[in-house]
């Protein structure tokens, strides 16, 4: 367990759970993988997982996914089964991307929206196996809301189903991935954003080209009863490219680098697709989705705040909920997330500021009392390589 | 992982008498560096700086979290570990040795037997850790 180092600690953990309650958490089918790795645990949206392993730790687990291959379990993450006649058509009509620009084998970033508000539900990735089949991965946080909601609008003839714990998802990330699925037998050579399905060892896996570290990778979703044997296969397979564990921690600096905002943190119920710069993940050409109505007044007004990177010009790292001011000390907004950039050695993070803040604009940050220059620039902070 | 020659505070600092007796040297111990990760800031207040004992005197910033490191006694900055500003996992990688932090001249000498005798020895941390 991850514990601040003292009562008084000046901070905690930076991406965790903010709720300190110590209920039961749900565990991975390859929890005690996790424990015979080194895994520090730590409770994160109702599951325990590792943040990093004792014998690497963060730094070591991020270099490995930008210069060879990382193995993270996310099995936490959400899995939601949506079937039957006119199952594709009822999700498009709901969630706010345009599933008419894939087809069946293509996956898709997407939002789901409150019909009233336009603030963002959740961040999902929406997998189309064909008109009468969508298979969804929200965040583990999220996935109980998804399914309570396009399960009490759906029509008649489409089930929503939760399969959140039936499976297990594997992401294998970084420029080594595809030599990695290769020396297993496994498809590698799929476009990014889509997806296979394929058999190996007496079992189905989904290979999907998608991840959430900025570089080329995948991620294979099984049967939870098959997630150890993968596993281990990956790990002993992988030994010759460099191949190491990941927790939680190092998929946090990755994804922060390559500019993904993380729900509960950067995005939330509070903050429209319109302020998180995330308008392209909206079909704006559809006829109804979701929080359709205020997004498209909001978006012809012009978003009173947007989501933006900053990174220190100094020293000094952006942590959540920290205060935002300009050079004339008006207070501008706050931060998000960030954290310490492995890749650019600076502090990294994501703020939500006032407009009309933009790219190229210098602010302050109240790190624990100290004012720290910042820039706001547009994410990614590294060079993004998924395709 | 808790050297016996060493006195803990309940804060997760280690404490060592250097060579000078009015000198003590200052770090953060294993179970502190571990639960912290990978150090990449390190925090520390110029020579000369007076410190005071229970406050905090500096930080240390990982990846995933910020902590306080706090003045065992009252003094004064003798020296600050320069080497943390290039190379903060040396707080990982060697927090009893290279990773060392500060050392401070100690305002009340006649008192640092007592002050010490205060904190916690080797076999007292570990089993305060222990229970965490």
């Amino acid at each position: 367990m991850l514990v601040p180092i003292s009562g008084r600690a000046a901070g905690t953990v930076a991406f965790m759970d903010e709720s300190t309650e110590d209920g039961e958490h749900r565990r991975s089918p390859l929890h005690d993988r996790h424990l015979a790795l080194g895994g520090r645990m730590a409770p994160f949206a109702g599951w325990e997982m590792p943040v990093d392993y004792r014998e690497s730790g963060v730094i070591k687990e991020h270099t490995a996914v930008r210069t060879a291959v990382g193995i993270f379990d996310v099995s936490h993450l959400g899995k939601v089964r949506i079937t039957g006649s006119g199952a594709a058509e009822y999700v498009n009509g709901a969630l706010a991307n345009d599933l008419a620009k894939i087809g069946p084998g293509g996956a898709q970033y997407t939002l789901c929206c409150d019909d009233a508000t336009g603030g963002i539900v959740d961040d999902l990735i929406a997998y189309l196996y064909g008109d009468d089949e969508v298979f969804l991965v929200p965040n583990a946080a999220n996935t109980d809301e998804i399914v309570t909601r396009l399960a009490d609008a759906a029509p008649a003839g489409v089930q929503v189903a939760d399969v959140h714990e039936r499976y297990a998802t594997i992401a294998v990330q970084g420029p080594e991935s595809a030599e990695l699925l290769t020396k297993l037998g496994l498809p590698s050579g799929h476009p990014y954003m889509s997806f296979l399905e394929t058999a190996w060892r007496g079992t189905t896996l989904v290979v999907c080209r998608t991840g959430y570290t900025g570089e080329h990778g995948y991620e294979v979703v099984l049967e939870a009863g098959d997630a150890t044997a993968l596993w281990d296969a990956l790990l002993d397979a992988g030994s010759e490219f460099g191949a190491l564990p990941c927790g939680l921690g190092a998929r946090d600096t990755l994804r922060t680098e390559a500019g993904y905002p993380l729900h509960g943190q950067d995005i939330s119920l509070a903050v429209t697709p319109v302020q998180a710069r995330l308008a392209w993940a909206v079909g704006w050409k559809k006829p109804s989705f979701w929080g359709r109505d205020v997004l498209v007044a909001e978006r012809e007004q012009g978003a009173r705040r947007r989501l933006w990177g900053i990174e220190a010009i100094d020293r000094g790292i952006p942590r959540p909920h920290m205060s935002v001011s300009d050079f004339s000390d008006r207070w501008v907004g706050e931060v998000t997330s960030g954290t310490f950039s492995p890749t650019r050695q600076v502090g990294i993070g994501f703020a939500l500021l006032d407009q009309p803040l933009g790219e190229g604009d210098e602010v302050r940050v109240d790190v624990r009392g100290r004012s720290r220059a910042m820039r706001v620039v547009k994410p990614p902070f590294v060079r993004v390589t998924t395709k | 992982m808790y050297p016996e020659e060493l006195s803990y505070t309940t804060e997760h600092e280690w404490v060592r008498v250097a060579d000078d007796p009015a000198v003590i040297r200052v770090g953060i111990t294993h179970y502190a560096q571990d639960a912290l990760g990978d150090v990449v800031y390190v925090s520390l207040p110029e020579i000369g700086t007076e410190v005071e004992a229970g406050q905090p005197l500096g930080e240390v910033e990982s990846t995933k979290s910020v902590s306080d490191i706090y003045a065992p006694v009252t003094g004064a900055v003798e020296a600050r570990n320069e080497e943390l500003d290039d190379q903060p996992d040396l707080v990982n990688s060697d927090p009893y040795g290279d990773g060392w932090m500060i050392d401070i001249r100690v305002a009340d000498l006649d008192g640092l037997d007592e002050t010490l005798a205060g904190l916690l020895d080797a076999a007292a941390y570990q089993a305060m850790v222990e229970k965490e």
